[in-house]
């Protein structure tokens, strides 16, 4: 428990905890001290000048709330006229040669320097002379765009280089108004997290390539979700909008705090993961390649199933905890072995210190937990001698040479029940769209142990089938997500005395002991 | 009314050379500093009153004594020796005429502050003097005054001497820390200050050339005899440049507290003939400027000046007469300070930009009332929320000429095509 | 100050002489940090080089061990270091205060007419470039002019043209 102290902000006593700065304390309360420069991530750099606040008695009695510990009895002043002509102050400095970019800069919406104009400025410009003008529009490399003349000098962008990824790539170049961010020529953006500075960048200096132009912030669903495009699962908000006429798509993933598992940052890679919940997804079932009804392909595969002598099921390791339990219910149901083999998923070697892992798939711990094999000698052992596989959302192709991928659709017939086209799809049979997990809710676990919970982001204007309500339809007595959970917490020894609905927002750690006493 | 207290040595041929310099005094000193506990020449320092000769005026011992004691990391000393506030040209004298005071006082406050290490922060300006500088030092490695064993004792000493290239801002103190640890001359905040967590994050000193010059003669002739210069609460001497519109411009060595008229007219010749007094820049340009009429009452010490609200400064004295054209004197020091800014913290970088352009506006004939009230909100709304006060030297500067010769702002202003269009 | 960080590219890779080579070294031994070679090193290769190029500003990086983003930095907020060539005689004019009294703007028009620059330029055949400086600390002897780094003090027009004369 961290230690309290009590101070006064406005007269009002309040507790905060003590060592934290005066933002962090008494924004912890509930209280916003306006920043621009400072950032919980990067620390305190005391550029901006937008967090001074007075100090009662204090020497000296105005300080950077940045750069101050929160102490015992302290007398914080932040509605004071004088904090307040000083905000309005720093305010119109900050906009003098601030381009009045609005109308065609993506950060409109979710800017610093319309927010807290707004709310601490409101006055009219008084600025007669030229303003400096700068480079626009410069390539900084990873699809990163930077404007000069938006930018506030705050350096997150260059601390972020030099603290978070020490690669170092962006410096501030020259002195006095002549000063601006800059990439040394011939050295761009090179590491697998420099789209971070656009969420970093409180103005709109920093703009991502993919999404300029795209959508108006204000126009977006900022809904929370879980990066499925490693083991991380990183927490991110999943920004969709339907537009008229249009279906509901998402414009980009952005990073969402969260301490225990990626604190304030994605890498580009997993960020570019949206693309694949827009693009290339299944929508219409097939038979031999050809479009039918969603009824009929249940009746094909219902019928396949009633008349296959072996059943083999695989299941992805991206499937929710959810999913995992009701396909593995019904690959009882039919006496089928159930696989997760899925070893194309990895990528070996690729993972980092920071957030990026070699295994790709999202909830391949889940397979521990709830005893599913994803070994090849486990596979090899469940396809022989069938004739039917059933793959729920594992695309074997990425596991399976063609050789061997050939060798096994000479013997088995596939069926698909997936959400995207691949190659597994294309060689199937019968494939049976399903929605995919950012227009689904379920639980999941990532490489550390740490059990996530996500909602439905996304709608469609024609929702896909939920992947639990397919395996319902095709026999599976789990009827939904609910049944699933109470049918978890009654098979899964550590997930017991855990209410999956009422997962805290940091997640909870599953710990060591816990997975050691899980059923076999 | 001139001593020879610092200049003592200036005047004699080659005093630069260890060999002259030791014939006239250099480095007597040491075998008495050796013998003394440090914290005794500390206290020794504090009793003499000499006070920052870099444009502060904290008092030296003072500052030496906030050193954390017990501490396992190294001690450093910078010598501040960036001398780039206009109208200051004195520390150059020493560097050029004596640099074996500077060294011997390295060696004295060094030992007294258990630092092993000096680095000199010379501005990159001054070509001829950092070529004088590091042959002295070259001496002095050479006869044993630095290096492993000083002047025959078991203390270690290295002086490393450290160019700058151009930024007025790196005389301001973690600047130059900052650029000694190989950054832009950004200023640090403070706290954590440098005698806790200076140069290379471990308890530093910084002291101006002069001030560390000025303790050989301390730690030779004590204290009283320092104090017997000067008055009670600014003792001592200080090299004070007299520059502008004056008859004889130089560097004079003078006690502190002396008036200033009288040494305008005495020891420089007073205005030109025929031209009459219009003001004085009493210590660098970054001090408020004093009329004619507030000169009568003021003494050349740090008490006189806060008195008459202005300050001794680097004790550049600037004279004025009637010829200066007041708003481009203005427009020529905000161009100064924009020039110089670091631009790191927002009011500096962005104000000051704004400022020179106001006041250009106004000498073009472009400005109105309202751009002359403008400029004086200025001031007040970019000083003292910034991260050094490099802004406040333009500010502080500035609002003295706009409060002391605001009619010359308004005749630019009256005669401006905007006003002459709405007559 | 101007907008320095258009850097110019030489095109050949850059590399330290012996004398340049062994100074680096040796300075290398006086400082605790690597970064802190900074400041020198662009000192080193103006001395070789007379200006300093992007190639140059990349090797120091290299060499260092640091980020050449650091380097840029160093190299466009400190004016004394030229990033771009200058002339045989490199001819600074201070413009501050006590220099500006006393008849800097006279100094800065005679050589824009002798020379046929303004400041900020360099002469066609290489011979002459022209900066105006900001306090040079010699306001005792005001007007101040540094050729190459060597102090004229007491400047007037005619001297200037005197100066001038040697300079050819």
């Amino acid at each position: 428990m961290a230690e309290k102290v009590k101070l006064f902000v406005n007269g009002q006593e309040v507790e905060v905890e003590s060592g934290k700065n005066l933002i962090d304390a008494i924004g912890a309360v509930g209280i916003e001290i306006p920043h621009l420069c400072y950032h919980p991530a990067l620390g305190a750099d005391g550029n901006c000048r937008m967090c001074l606040v007075g100090i009662e008695d204090g020497r000296p009695p105005l300080v950077p709330a940045c750069k101050t510990r929160a102490a015992e009895g302290m007398k914080v002043q932040l509605d004071t006229d004088k904090i307040k002509k000083i905000q309005r102050d720093i305010m119109e400095l900050e906009l003098i040669n601030h381009p009045i970019d609005c109308p065609i800069c993506d950060q409109a919406g979710e800017c610093k320097l319309q927010d807290y104009y707004m709310k601490y400025d409101g006055q009219q410009s008084r600025m007669t002379v030229k303003p400096v003008l700068k480079a626009k529009k410069l390539d900084f490399g990873c699809g990163v765009v930077h404007d000069q003349e938006r930018c506030i000098l705050c350096a997150r962008c260059v601390r972020f280089t030099r603290l978070i990824t020490k690669t170092g790539e962006l410096g501030i170049v020259n002195r006095t108004d002549y000063a601006r961010v800059n990439i040394f020529p011939g050295r761009p953006l090179a590491n697998r997290y420099a789209l971070n500075v656009v969420d970093l960048c409180p103005v709109g200096a920093m703009t991502s390539k993919d999404f300029r132009f795209k959508q108006r912030s204000w126009f977006l669903t900022k809904s929370k979700g879980i990066c499925h495009g490693c083991s991380k699962g990183c927490n991110i908000f999943i920004d969709h909008n339907r537009e008229k006429y249009k279906d509901d798509i998402i414009y980009r993933f952005r990073p969402r705090l969260n301490e225990k598992v990626n604190g304030y940052f994605m890498c580009d890679e997993g960020r570019m993961t949206y693309k694949l919940e827009n693009d290339n997804r299944l929508s219409a079932p097939q038979i031999d390649g050809k479009e039918t009804g969603f009824n009929e392909a249940v009746e094909a595969i219902r019928r396949a199933v009633s008349q296959a002598n072996k059943i083999v099921v695989a299941v992805s390791p991206n499937a929710s905890l959810e999913q995992m339990h009701a396909v593995q219910q019904f690959a009882s149901a039919v006496n089928a072995p159930l696989t997760g083999y899925s070893d194309g998923y990895f990528r070996k070697g690729d993972g980092d210190d920071f957030l990026i892992q070699d295994d790709k798939s999202a909830n391949r711990y889940a397979f521990t937990l709830l005893g599913i094999d994803d070994s090849k000698a486990g596979f090899e052992a469940a396809v022989k001698g069938a004739d039917l596989l059933l793959s729920f959302q594992n695309d074997l192709s990425r596991s399976l040479n063609e050789t061997e991928m050939t060798q096994l659709l000479a013997t088995v017939k596939l069926i698909m029940i997936d959400s995207s086209h691949n190659t597994s799809v294309a060689k199937a049979v019968v494939a049976l769209p399903v929605a995919s997990y950012s227009e689904d809710s379920g639980s999941i676990v990532n490489c550390d142990g740490r059990l996530q919970r996500y909602e439905v982001a996304v709608v469609k204007n024609q929702p896909a089938c939920t992947l639990i309500h397919a395996v319902h339809l095709l026999g599976g007595e789990v009827k939904n997500g609910q049944e699933a959970r109470i049918g978890l917490q009654a098979s899964v020894a550590v997930l017991k005395d855990v209410d999956l609905e009422q997962i805290p927002a940091e997640g909870i750690a599953l710990t060591e002991n816990e997975v050691a006493h899980v059923a076999a | 009314m001139q001593v020879q207290v610092l200049s003592a040595r200036f005047d004699i041929p080659d005093a630069n050379t260890i060999e002259v310099a030791k014939k006239h005094g250099a480095y007597a000193t040491l075998e008495k500093v050796f013998a003394m506990q440090p914290e005794e020449i500390i206290e020794l320092v504090k009793a003499s009153g000499l006070r920052g000769r870099g444009g502060a005026g904290f008092p030296t011992g003072l500052k030496w004594s906030f050193l954390p004691k017990n501490i396992d990391k190294p001690v450093y000393l910078a010598v501040n020796s960036d001398e780039s506030e206009p109208a200051t040209f004195k520390d150059r004298y020493i560097l050029v005429r004596d640099p074996h005071s500077l060294i011997e006082g390295i060696i004295i406050c060094c030992y007294a502050i258990k630092s092993h290490a000096a680095y000199i922060y010379i501005r990159g300006e001054y070509t001829t003097q950092v070529k004088v500088l590091q042959a002295a030092i070259d001496e002095a490695y050479a006869a044993g005054y630095l290096g492993d064993n000083v002047a025959g004792t078991d203390f270690k000493l290295d002086v490393t001497v450290h160019r700058g290239a151009g930024a007025y801002v790196c005389g301001e103190e973690t600047a130059l820390l900052e650029s000694i640890e190989g950054r832009k001359g950004q200023p640090r905040s403070k706290p954590p200050f440098p005698a806790v967590e200076g140069l290379y994050g471990c308890p530093t000193i910084i002291n101006n050339v002069q001030s560390i010059a000025s303790l050989p003669f301390i730690l030779t002739n004590g204290p009283d005899a320092y104090k017997a210069f000067g008055t009670e609460k600014s003792p001592g001497t200080h090299l004070f440049g007299i520059s502008g519109l004056v008859k004889r411009p130089g560097m004079y060595e003078l006690p502190l507290g002396l008036p200033l008229l009288e040494v305008i007219e005495k020891v420089a010749g007073g205005v030109r003939d025929g031209r009459s007094l219009k003001g004085v820049i009493p210590g660098g340009s970054s001090t408020p400027v004093l009329t004619p009429e507030e000169a009568q009452t003021v003494t050349l010490d740090y008490e006189s000046m806060a008195a008459h609200k202005t300050m001794f400064g680097s004790g550049g004295i600037v004279v004025l007469d009637d010829t200066v054209d007041m708003v481009k004197l203005v427009e020529n020091l905000i161009s100064f300070y924009h020039h110089e800014s670091c631009g790191q913290c927002t009011p500096c970088r962005e104000g000051l930009g704004w400022m020179l352009k106001i006041v250009k506006k106004i000498i073009r004939g472009e400005g109105a009332t309202a751009d002359i009230d403008l400029l004086t909100e200025l001031c007040d709304n970019i000083e003292m929320k910034t991260v050094c006060v490099l802004s406040a030297a333009c500010t502080m500067s500035t609002r003295s000429y706009l409060n002391k010769f605001r009619h010359e702002f308004e005749a630019y202003v009256t005669n401006s095509a905007s006003s002459q269009a709405a007559m | 100050m101007s907008d320095r960080s258009q850097l110019i590219e030489t095109g050949k890779p850059f590399t330290f002489d012996a004398q340049r080579d062994a100074e680096f070294e040796r300075l290398a031994k006086r400082y605790p940090t690597r970064e802190s070679l900074i400041l020198p090193s662009l000192w080193l290769v103006q001395e070789q080089e007379g200006w300093i190029s992007a190639e140059a500003m990349a090797y120091i990086a290299d060499r260092i061990g640091t980020y050449a983003s650091m380097v840029y930095e160093a190299a466009t907020f400190y004016t004394m270091y030229n990033i771009q060539p200058k002339g045989k005689n490199h001819i600074c004019v201070c413009r501050t205060l006590s220099c500006y009294l006393l008849g800097k703007q006279e100094i800065v028009d005679c050589l824009r007419q002798e020379l046929g620059i303004k400041p900020g330029e360099v002469s066609a055949d290489g011979q002459y470039s022209l900066e105006e400086v900001e306090c040079l600390g010699h306001c005792g002897t005001a007007p101040v002019v540094q050729v190459n780094g060597e102090f004229y003090e007491n400047m007037n027009v005619n001297k200037l043209k005197e100066l001038l004369a040697t300079l050819k």
